[in-house]
C-alpha cells in the first residue's frame, strides 16, 4: 500500500529501470515485441492514470474507458479539421484538445459523481461510460460508427511503429513523474488520507472536496491522452474500439495485480498480463476470455493487495518502517 | 392515441420481463451486498438450458421452466459456496464485482466454445396466438412471458414474506450479524439466496428466449438492465424490481417510439445517472441506504 512518505527509492529505481528497458525494445526486439511493448505502455499508462485518482483514494471507477474514448475521438475529430498542418503538429494539437475535452467532462461529472461512494461510484462511472459510448455511436456528428482516421506521425530515422511507440513511452514516463511529484506534494498525501478514511481526513483539515476534484480531472485528462495516442497507434478507430468495458476493466486489473495505489503496481500488472495474453497464450485465442477470468479470480483470492503488497509482506520490515496502511476499497 | 396505447402495452410487457430478469440481482445485492456481474450470464444460460432441453429431449420451454430453475439454482449455489463466499466476508465490495466478472467471462467463453456463439431463439407450442384489443395488438408469446413473470414474482414475494426461510433471508438482509445471533446460519442463507436468484435469472432467460433471439454476448445487456432496474426500483424486494422493471420498460418503448430507435440505451442510462444523483434510494426508497 502507498505510504504518505512518497514513492520509495527501490520502487522508483524499478520504475526507471522498466522505462529504460522499454526504450531498448525497438533497438533489439522484433516488430512484434514492439507492438506488445506499445500495448504495455498505452494500457499500463492508462492504468497509472486511473491509479492516480482511483487507486489512491479508493474511488474505484469502472468507467475510465469513457475518458480514453473521449480523448481518442476529440483528438481524431480535431485533427480531421486541421488540413494542411504538419502531422506532428496535428498530433500535439489533437492530444491537447482531447485532454481539454476530457478534463471539462470530468469537471462537469465531478460534482454529482464524487458524492457517491464505494460501489455506487463504481456503478455511476460504469453508466457514465455507457452513456458516452452510446452518444458517440448514435450521433453522426461524432462519426462513432463511421470511424475516424488518424494521420501517420513519423519521426526521422524511425519506422512509423517505432515513432508512435516512443511518443507513447514519453507520455508514460511523464505519467510516472507526475505520480512521483504528486506523492511528494500535499495533494498526494491528502489523497492517501482520503483513501484511508475520508471523513476523518476531512475533520483533520484535508480539503477533501478540492483534492478529489483535482485528482479526478488530472486522472481523466491523462487517460484521454493515452486514448488519443491509442487512436494514432491504430490509425483508424470506431466507437467500438475505444468505448469498451474491457478497457475500463483492464486498468483495474493491472492495478490490482501489481498493487493498487503503488507506483509500480499498474506497470507490473500491465507487463505480466499483456505478455501472458499476447505472447505466451497467443495461440489460445478462443480461450482468451476464460483465461482472463481465471487470472482475475486468482488475483482476488490469492493476492488482494497485489504483487507489490505481497513482496512488502514477505520482505523483512525495517524497524522505522511505518505500520501497514489499512486497505480501503471497502466503503 | 392508439399508438400511445400500443407503446404503453409493449412497455408494460417488456417491463414485466425486465422485472423478472432483475429480481435475482436485486435479491443478491440486498442480502449479500454483492454486485453480481455474472447475473446476465445466468439469464443467458437459462435460455441455452431450455434450448438444449428442446433440441435433445423435445421438451417445451414452458414445461422446462422448473428444470431450468433447478439447474441454475445448483450452479448458483455451487458458485456461492465455492468462490464468492470467500470474498463476501470482510473484503472490499469491489472484490466481489471482480470475482463475479471473472465468472461471467469464464461462463461466456465456455458457452461460446461448447454450445454456440450464434444467435438462437426458442419457440413453444403452448403460447396462444396474438390477441387484438381494439386496435392494440398483444403478441401471444409476449403476453405469456408477462403472465409467467408476474406469477413468479408473486411466488417469490410469498416465499420471502410468508415462510420461515423467507424470514431468515429478510433478517440477514437487514443485519447479518444480528441474524446470526438469532440462530440463522448466515452462510447457508447466502448460498440459498444465490441459488434462488440464479434460478430466477435462468427462468427469465427462458422467457426472453421465447420473445426474441439471444446470444452469449447478450449477457452484458442483461446485467446492465438489472443494474438500472435495481437503481430505479430499490433492492431486495420483488415489488421494487417490478416497479423498476415497469419504469424501465416504459422508458425503453416510449423513447424508441417518440424520440428515435437509437435512444433507449441513452435514456436508460441517463435515467440511472439521474436517479443515482437525485434519489439514490430508489423510487420505493429502500435501496442504497447510506450512500451519500
Amino acid at each position: 500500500m502507498a505510504s504518505v512518505r512518497g514513492v520509495g527509492k527501490v520502487e522508483l529505481a524499478c520504475a526507471a529501470a522498466i522505462v529504460v528497458g522499454l526504450m531498448l525494445v525497438p533497438v533489439f526486439g522484433s516488430p512484434f515485441s514492439v507492438r506488445v511493448a506499445q500495448q504495455i505502455v498505452l494500457f499500463g499508462g492508462a492504468a497509472l492514470a486511473w491509479n492516480l485518482f482511483c487507486g489512491l483514494t479508493g474511488y474505484w471507477s469502472f468507467g475510465h474507458a469513457a475518458y480514453f474514448g473521449i480523448g481518442a475521438f476529440a483528438a481524431g475529430l480535431l485533427e480531421a479539421e486541421l488540413a494542411g498542418w504538419p502531422n506532428g503538429a496535428k498530433l500535439v494539437a489533437g492530444c491537447a484538445f482531447g485532454a481539454a475535452v476530457a478534463a471539462v467532462a470530468a469537471a462537469l461529472m465531478a460534482r454529482p459523481m464524487l458524492r457517491l461512494r464505494g460501489i455506487y461510484f463504481a456503478i455511476g462511472m460504469f453508466c457514465f461510460a455507457e452513456v458516452v459510448g452510446e452518444i458517440v455511436r448514435n450521433f453522426d456528428l461524432f462519426r462513432g460508427t463511421l470511424g475516424i482516421t488518424f494521420p501517420a506521425v513519423q519521426v526521422a530515422g524511425l519506422t512509423r511503429l517505432q515513432s508512435s511507440f516512443y511518443i507513447a513511452l514519453a507520455l508514460f514516463a511523464a505519467t510516472i513523474a507526475i505520480h512521483v511529484a504528486m506523492r511528494r506534494a500535499r495533494l498526494g498525501i491528502g489523497l492517501i488520507c482520503i483513501g484511508q478514511d475520508e471523513d476523518t481526513a476531512g475533520m483533520m483539515g484535508v480539503p477533501t472536496e478540492r483534492y478529489k476534484n483535482t485528482a479526478f480531472i488530472l486522472s481523466a485528462g491523462l487517460t484521454s491522452v493515452f486514448g488519443a495516442l491509442y487512436g494514432h497507434s491504430l490509425g483508424y478507430i470506431t466507437a467500438g474500439s475505444v468505448f469498451r468495458t474491457d478497457i475500463s476493466l483492464n486498468m483495474i486489473v493491472f492495478a490490482m495485480l501489481g498493487g493498487v495505489s503503488t507506483l509500480l503496481g499498474p506497470i507490473l500488472g500491465a507487463i505480466i498480463i499483456l505478455v501472458l495474453t499476447q505472447v505466451v497464450l497467443g495461440s489460445l485465442l478462443n480461450m482468451h476470455l476464460l483465461l482472463t477470468g481465471v487470472v482475475l479470480i486468482a488475483i482476488v483470492l490469492a493476492a488482494p493487495e497485489g504483487l507489490v503488497g505481497l513482496a512488502a509482506r514477505i520482505r523483512p520490515r525495517r524497524r522505522d518502517a511505518p505500520p501497514p496502511a489499512q486497505s480501503k476499497a471497502a466503503a | 392515441m392508439y399508438l400511445l396505447g400500443q407503446t404503453l402495452v409493449d412497455g408494460i410487457i417488456l417491463g414485466g420481463i425486465f422485472s423478472l430478469s432483475a429480481v435475482g440481482f436485486s435479491l443478491i445485492f440486498g442480502v449479500l451486498s454483492v454486485v453480481n456481474l455474472a447475473h446476465g450470464m445466468f439469464v443467458v444460460l437459462g435460455g441455452y438450458a431450455a434450448l438444449l432441453l428442446r433440441e435433445r429431449l423435445g421438451m417445451d420451454p414452458l414445461v422446462a421452466i422448473p428444470l431450468v430453475f433447478a439447474a441454475l439454482a445448483i450452479l448458483g449455489y455451487g458458485l456461492q459456496v465455492g468462490l464468492i463466499q470467500r470474498v463476501v466476508v470482510g473484503r472490499a465490495l469491489v472484490s466481489s464485482m471482480l470475482i463475479t466478472f471473472g465468472i461471467a467471462l469464464i461462463l461466456r467463453n465456455l458457452v461460446a466454445t461448447f454450445l454456440t456463439s450464434d444467435v438462437r431463439a426458442l419457440n413453444s407450442d403452448l403460447t396462444p396466438s396474438s390477441v387484438q384489443l381494439g386496435q392494440i395488438v398483444v403478441d401471444g408469446a409476449r403476453a405469456t412471458g408477462l403472465l409467467a413473470s408476474l406469477i413468479l414474482l408473486v411466488v417469490l414475494a410469498l416465499v420471502l414474506g410468508r415462510t420461515r426461510i423467507g424470514r431468515a433471508i429478510r433478517g440477514t438482509a437487514q443485519q447479518g450479524f444480528a441474524a446470526s445471533l438469532c440462530g440463522v446460519n448466515v452462510a447457508s442463507v447466502y448460498a440459498l439466496t444465490f441459488a434462488i436468484s440464479a434460478g430466477f435469472a435462468g427462468v427469465s432467460g427462458v422467457i426472453i428466449g421465447l420473445i426474441g433471439p439471444f446470444s452469449p454476448s447478450d449477457e452484458a445487456v442483461w446485467t446492465l438492465n438489472a443494474f438500472v432496474v435495481v437503481v430505479l426500483g430499490g433492492t431486495g424486494s420483488p415489488l421494487g424490481a417490478l416497479v423498476g422493471g415497469l419504469v424501465l420498460g416504459l422508458i425503453n418503448t416510449l423513447s424508441s417510439q417518440y424520440i428515435g430507435p437509437a435512444f433507449p440505451n441513452i435514456m436508460m442510462f441517463g435515467a440511472l445517472l439521474v436517479m443515482l444523483v437525485v434519489r439514490p434510494s430508489g423510487l420505493l426508497g429502500n435501496a442504497f441506504r447510506g450512500t451519500v
